[in-house]
């Protein structure tokens, strides 16, 4: 018993140190084949310094113009998060396994979900842009359509989890499908899916912020125009309200978190 | 005097993997009858039960409630007879972040208008008389409580008053004291019981308390392996009877 | 009629009809106050949408003919993907993989020193812990895609770029995870350790290690999931792998190549979170 203890340690700790060397010995292969030799990162570390020194002390030509590129980044989050949110909250009934009205139609729409999900919203903004042309319009429904990926999957999964004998008591006593799912399941996973809701907003402001850099509207191309210029003191200038506006955002949606859950804990009618 | 509220007939439920949960149901019950089912874990007895609203959809056989068959029923027609059974829950079932008062008033669900009763657009009349039932069950100071901050036996008379507001002409009680303790099992019971003598709604309980069964049904009927085993008054439950419902094994003993 | 009933049931008639007036009132009180925040809710979210709309110029319709237009760029153009450039794809694939493990092992490296510098029971003063702080907080909060795009025209367009790219930002995330999971260490068996006169070295060794081994591992590994779906995208900006082919096969209208390039994206985000799973399953 003991000895087969003292074995099974041993032999952890030789898989271990295995494990640690094949994780160095692929760092190094990896770091030749990106072809990252020293001569190279002395050079890259030059030119970082070189842009670095550059960047400071960060300046903004067009202050106006860098102003009117973060609010319209953050317009087109809000309103990929409103869709996302308003087409997910359908989608998502229907795909739960518990309420949906076809088995089939909720393996379509997790597998739907699945499949928009996987890809990342940049590349779903590349596409529409091909498709409805340049500009906010691509960028909102990328992140809305990135969103309801994985919407669907959070509040699905948060449905999924409900205490069925709240529908089978609301059925039991006459109430129609509507009238179970506004009246006894929404109010079940209302705080989960404010939270997720909110969460999102968040997420889609990061992304809300590169955008741009592929033609979707907002902040992005800012930071575009300056790096191709090689305007780091511009380049750093944009990343800051960038950063600001991260920051606000996961601020914001903590502060609206707890807000909403004070207004269901007061537990009003 | 006494006409049949609910003609049980043939009744069969197989489920999905094969378990024949009830074999062959025949039932007649009368107007106001308080009837105790009891039997073994695993006899039918929430099957049944849940059969008789199709929450549990029966294989073959009819359910002829107020003179028409509740298995034939479409859907629109089901929730038209469905809020004419309440129904009361092992697990209280309420919703637990809304205020008591409201879960009361689900018991209206049915007879409103689709969009009225999803929004939740409950009228003066309804609210009141929501409140006064609330006020029966002895919860009239938990009005606007969430309904997860009452204890078991007061959540469980939360489902009773919900059940009432349905003016059913009749209820159905699935173990409704099995998660309570002794002395709030007597005080829904005699909720229940009270209920039911006032309104005249004919009713139905599961129990797995031979005591209780006793204690407050008119008459008992006793499943067994998915078949009706005893079918009877109160006195005419002997201990022997009730010994081989409960006793495993098939001996075949006549009813 | 159901209420008359019910009146005649009750005892208490008086009683009765001088609480249920009040009753009702606090109903439709609560529910008046509950009607005004949702409706403040409400207001709220409905302002930033008409805001938003007005700021940004979406069109309502645009949400049926956008994905309408989608479809069939998906279905016309994309489909079916042009297989035969697998072979060109493998070459960009693997570098989108080395890119996110050197990237991966950058931040490690970086943020274990962050973290033990950030963490409140380890850090050596509490000055060094706030800027520690500070720093990860900002990089976490500047995408990847920023720094690529500043470095591709810095350093230059290439794999390299991208790789500097995913380590800084990777900092920002595992140099908090990693604080968090040190502070959560037991301090009693800390103390035990410095007890018996171990050094810094020893006490990282014998009492912080073990307890830090399985977060480390997770989160480590969890952050190169996440770099995969970064450096795939990264190459839109030049900063080389899967994305920067499929940026290029966009700009020439090769589309059924591009969709070949997603598939491939697809392909490699599953294998490196199947590869992962598995690590994790061995090692913790
Ligand atoms: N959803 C289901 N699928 C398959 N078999 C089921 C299902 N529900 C119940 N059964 C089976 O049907 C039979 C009757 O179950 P039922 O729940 O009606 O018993 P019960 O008398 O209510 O038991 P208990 O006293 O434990 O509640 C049991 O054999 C049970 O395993
Ligand atoms: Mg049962």
């Amino acid at each position: 018993m003991i000895k087969n203890k003292e074995t099974y340690r041993q032999q952890k700790k030789v898989q271990n140190s295995i494990f640690t060397f094949l994780a160095f010995a692929f760092f190094i292969f990896s770091m030749l084949q990106l072809n990252i030799v020293p001569e190279r990162i002395v050079r890259s570390i030059e030119r970082l310094g070189y842009i670095f020194g550059n960047m400071f002390p960060p300046v903004t030509n067009e202050p106006v113009s860098l102003f009117t590129a973060a609010i319209e980044s953050i317009q087109v989050a809000i309103l990929g998060t409103i869709l996302g949110v308003i087409i997910s909250l359908f989608l998502a009934v229907l795909a739960a396994k518990n309420l949906t009205i076809s088995p089939y139609l909720g393996y379509a729409i997790k597998g739907f979900a699945g499949f928009v999900r996987a890809v990342p919203a940049l590349i779903w903004a590349l596409l529409f842009i091909v498709a409805v042309g340049l500009g906010p319009t691509p960028g909102i429904l990328a992140l809305a359509i990135n969103s309801i990926g994985m919407l669907v999957k959070v509040y699905g999964e948060a449905l999924e989890e409900i205490d069925m004998g709240i529908v089978e008591a609301l059925e039991s006593a006459g109430a129609s499908k509507v009238q179970v799912i506004l009246q006894g399941v929404f109010p079940s996973v209302m705080k989960a899916f404010t939270a997720w809701s909110l969460f999102r907003l968040d997420v889609n402001i990061r992304y809300s912020a590169i955008l741009g850099v592929v033609g979707a509207g907002g902040i992005g191309w800012e930071l575009m125009k300056a790096a191709q210029m090689s305007r780091y003191d511009e380049a750093l200038m944009v990343t800051i309200v960038i950063f600001g506006m991260v920051m606000s955002a996961e601020v914001l949606s903590e502060y609206m978190k707890k807000r909403a859950n004070a207004a269901s804990a007061q537990a009003l009618n | 005097m006494m006409e049949t509220i609910l003609e049980i007939r043939q009744l069969k439920k197989t489920y999905p993997d094969g378990t024949e949960a009830l074999k062959n149901i025949n039932l007649s019950i009368k107007r106001g009858e308080f009837i105790v089912i009891i039997g073994p874990s695993g006899a039918g007895k929430s099957t049944f039960l849940r059969s008789i609203n199709r929450l549990s959809e029966p294989t073959s056989g009819e359910i002829i409630f107020h003179g028409e068959d509740i298995v034939k029923a479409n859907r629109a027609k089901l929730r038209k007879m469905r809020r004419n059974i309440g129904m009361i829950f092992q697990g209280f079932n309420l919703v637990k972040r809304l205020p008591t008062v409201r879960n009361v008033l689900h018991g209206k669900l049915g007879y409103m208008s689709t969009w009225k009763g999803a929004l939740g657009l409950f009228n003066q009349e309804e609210v009141e008389e929501a409140l006064s039932i609330l006020e029966r069950v002895g919860l009239e100071d938990q009005a606007f409580k969430r309904a997860d901050e009452l204890s078991g036996g007061q959540q469980q008379r939360v489902a009773i008053a919900r059940a009432i507001n349905q003016s059913p002409s009749i209820i159905l009680a699935d173990e409704p004291i099995a998660s309570l303790d002794p002395n709030s099992s007597r005080v829904v019971m005699d909720y229940l019981q009270k209920a039911c003598q006032e309104e005249g709604f004919t009713t139905i309980v599961n129990l797995h308390q031979v005591d209780f069964a006793k204690e407050y049904a008119d008459r008992i009927v006793g499943i067994k392996n998915g078949e009706i085993y005893f079918d009877g008054p109160v006195k005419e439950l002997s201990d022997d009877v009730i010994q081989s419902i409960y006793a495993k094994g098939k001996e075949a003993m006549p009813v | 009629m159901k209420q008359e009933a019910l009146n005649i049931s009750n005892q208490g008639e008086k009683g009765l009809s001088a609480t249920k007036p009040s009753k009702y009132s606090e109903y439709k009180r609560r529910r008046k106050i509950m009607l005004k925040s949702q409706g403040f809710i409400t207001a709220i979210i409905l302002l930033l949408a008409i805001w938003s709309i007005w700021g940004t110029g979406f069109n309502l319709l645009s949400l049926f003919f956008g994905t309408y237009e989608i479809l069939v760029f998906i279905f016309t153009d994309m489909f079916p993907p042009d297989l035969t450039v697998i072979g060109q794809l493998i070459g960009p694939a693997l570098d989108t993989l080395y890119m996110s493990y050197v990237g991966m092992v950058i931040s490690v490296v970086v943020s274990l020193v962050l973290g033990v510098l950030a963490a409140d029971n380890l850090t050596p003063h509490w000055t060094i812990a706030r800027v520690s702080r500070a720093v990860t907080a900002f990089l976490r909060s500047v995408p990847a895609v920023v720094w690529a795009i500043i470095l591709v025209s810095g350093i230059g367009l290439g794999p390299l770029t991208g790789t500097i790219a995913i380590g800084l930002s990777g900092i920002g995330i595992l140099g908090k995870a990693y604080a968090e999971v040190l502070e959560s260490i037991d301090g009693a068996q800390l103390e035990g350790v410095r007890a018996t006169g171990a050094n810094w070295f020893q006490v990282i060794g014998q009492a912080v290690w073990p307890q830090f081994k399985a977060g480390f591992v997770s989160w480590s590994l969890y952050k190169l999931d996440m770099n995969i779906r970064e450096a795939a995208i990264l190459g839109l900006v030049g900063a080389g792998g899967l994305g920067y082919y499929l940026q290029g096969s966009i700009n020439l209208f090769q589309y059924k190549e591009a969709a070949t390039a997603i598939l491939m994206i697809f392909a490699l985000i599953l294998m490196v979170e199947y590869m992962t799973a598995k690590i994790r399953e061995r090692i913790i």
